[in-house]
């Protein structure tokens, strides 16, 4: 076991030991990279701010257990104080613990509802931009005409008609928000498909579905997520006015956008708390996705 | 080539109308049982219903109804309000015009703040102000229209009562003499609420195009003469920055509306905007229908005539 140590000394200096680990990248390096690819002061004020908001609508209830709902006949619209942060409203409802309800309810629908915007997006574009010549046209002279419409007044109109709930609120909105974001995918990938690795993956047999998913998708991934922080604000502006107009989260559940609404409804008692909670959380939500995007959009432009 | 791309532009707003008229038209026939039941209320005895649907040529089938629903289209038919007592008609005429004044005044509110900030800006372009100008812009723009206006209510009409906190001023109704001075009293806080986002966007766009100006070289002439820095700023630089104004003003259309029916709503101002929203509320369709059509076509124009504007303006686009 023991040999001499001269032995041992020739061997370490010479020969050349691969160290653990060398040749494969780690996951934390390719994280790393990926971070770094979109590091921004902008980028990271953004998403503090979101995840802040997101903090406060879903952990603030574990921290602060206090129902939405109850009713406390005694305590109607009082001011902010210690036994209420955010204080009362007309029933005597907490505010804080409705502003974490309206938080939860607000947040899920700008973020699922963004979701499917972008995936009908990426299928709408991905399908003109691998489309023959002829098919492409047509789909984007349909895509400017649905440009052309008023997005929040036929949402508006949905709402009057379908039964709201978040479910269908989530629904209505992405499948009503996509058309910006396919033109942007479509022009992406007509980019890139003409690209030497694309034409070689071509070559090599490699289907029209796997070049769309693996090659283009990837290449337009950087602005793919800055069109979805912008798509996120504003969904969660759209369902904000939405509920505002009492044509969206429908009472007694709470949405940031409705709260404010209950606000105005009393404004001629001026129960301030009332309305600048509310309507500072929505423009919070929304500066926070947009501050995010202008860095990552300052990033990606090289600035 | 110019033709061609004036055609393209037309064919497209006229495909937009189609698709219009035929989501709105499927909407309101996938309400729950049907326009009748929307009309009548939903605890309407089944012969009402079926005469209503045989007057109102329900019977048929869908795709004959869909014929019906363009024929009525055209003779400006847009159905009876059964929520307001009219026909629907009749019913916008007002509403347009009190709309159509209250986004006037915003616009130019807008504009010629913007024109005055945007030049301030691209003064000071790399100097202090003109970043906290850059950052006012910003944050002004991103905070929902609904908010500013509930805002504006809270301080200008209840804490020191400036203003009222909405409807509409100059008694209308009673057949009296229209109060200017009250009518316009009423339209301050609104037409400040539509114009601020607007302020805020047109005029970034508009300080960009100041400063790219005071940039070039003949400015710098015209500072070695020693020509007033006011007449600068005047003659040369808001001269050439403002041409393209006029486009942008074109695409602002679609904003104001939007804009426009949080703000009527928030206001109680009996506008287009302030109509969709209750009969969204009411759920009264035939009203709903017509009002998404008319802001629809209203918006599908603006496009239209921003585009047009902007390609006769720009050669560039003419060529693209």
């Amino acid at each position: 076991m023991s040999s001499s140590p001269t032995d041992m000394n020739v061997n370490n200096s010479l020969v050349a030991r691969p160290i653990p680990g060398m040749f494969t990248r780690l996951w934390t390096d390719s994280l790393r990279h990926w971070v770094g690819q979109y590091s921004h002061p902008m980028t990271w004020t953004g998403l503090g701010l979101f995840v802040f908001l997101m903090l406060f609508s879903w952990l603030g209830p574990v921290l602060y257990p206090v129902s939405p709902l109850a009713i406390h006949a005694n305590h109607l619209l009082l001011a902010p104080s210690w036994q209420f942060p955010f204080g009362t409203d007309n029933l005597g409802r907490n505010l804080l613990a409705r502003m974490m309800d309206g938080g939860q309810a607000t947040l899920e629908v700008g973020l699922l509802g963004a979701l499917i915007a972008i995936s009908l997006g990426i299928i709408y574009g991905m399908i003109a931009a691998m489309s023959p010549r002829w098919l492409d046209k047509v789909l984007m002279r349909l895509l400017d005409a649905l440009l052309a419409l008023p997005a929040i007044v036929l949402m508006i109109f949905f709402a009057a008609i379908i039964p709201l709930n978040a479910l269908s609120l989530i629904l209505v909105l992405g499948c009503l928000s996509w058309p910006g974001l396919a033109r942007i995918v479509r022009n992406e990938a007509l980019a890139y498909k003409e690209k030497d690795y694309v034409l070689a993956a071509r070559q090599f047999g490699a289907s029209t579905f796997y070049i769309a998913r693996t090659h283009l998708l990837r290449s337009m991934l950087p602005i793919l997520i800055v069109n979805a922080t912008f798509m996120v604000a504003d969904l969660i502006l759209a369902l904000s006015g939405l509920s505002f107009l009492g044509l969206g989260i429908q009472p007694p559940h709470a949405s940031w956008g409705g709260l404010l609404n209950d606000g105005l409804q009393l404004v001629i008692i001026g129960p301030w708390w009332m309305i600048v909670f509310p309507g500072v959380a929505i423009f919070l939500a929304i500066v926070a996705m947009n501050v995010l995007g202008q860095g990552l959009l300052a990033r990606l432009e090289g600035r | 080539m110019m033709r061609r791309m004036i055609l393209n532009r037309l064919g497209t707003s006229v495909l937009s109308l189609f698709l219009l008229v035929t989501i709105v038209f499927f909407l309101i026939h996938a309400t729950p049982g049907g326009p009748a039941y929307s009309i009548l209320g939903m605890h309407a005895t089944p012969e009402a219903v079926a005469a209503l649907n045989k007057q109102m040529g329900l019977d048929h089938p869908l795709w004959q109804q869909y014929g019906i629903w363009w024929a009525h289209l055209f003779e400006g038919n847009l159905g009876y309000s059964f929520t307001q007592h009219a026909p629907v008609a009749t019913l916008t005429g007002s509403y347009l015009a009190n709309s159509i004044i209250l986004y006037v005044l915003a616009t130019v509110i807008a504009v010629l703040f913007s024109v005055l900030i945007g030049m301030f800006q691209g003064y000071w372009a790399e100097r202090t102000p003109g970043v906290l100008i850059g950052a006012g812009q910003i944050i002004v723009y991103s905070i929902p229209t609904f908010f500013i206006g509930v805002m504006l209510i809270l301080f200008f009409a209840i804490y020191v009562s400036w203003f009222p906190p909405g409807g509409i001023g100059g008694d209308q109704s009673a057949g009296g003499v229209l109060n200017i001075g009250s009518y316009f009293h009423h339209m301050v806080l609104p037409a400040i609420t539509i114009a601020l986002p607007l302020t805020a966007g047109l005029s970034r766009y508009f300080g960009h195009q100041a400063r790219s100006e005071y940039r070039l070289d003949y400015v710098r002439t015209a500072r070695a003469r020693g020509v007033p820095p006011l007449r600068i700023a005047v003659n040369h630089v808001l001269r050439n920055a403002i041409r393209p104004l006029v486009t942008v003003i074109g695409m602002m259309i679609p904003g104001i509306f939007v804009g426009g029916i949080l703000t009527e709503s928030v206001f109680n101002y009996p506008g287009l905007g302030w109509l969709l929203w209750r009969s969204a509320l009411e759920q009264d369709y035939p009203t709903l229908s017509a009002i998404v059509l008319l802001i629809g076509v209203l918006t599908i124009l603006g496009n239209l005539a921003a585009d047009l504007t902007n390609s006769i303006l720009d050669v560039r686009v003419r060529y693209e």
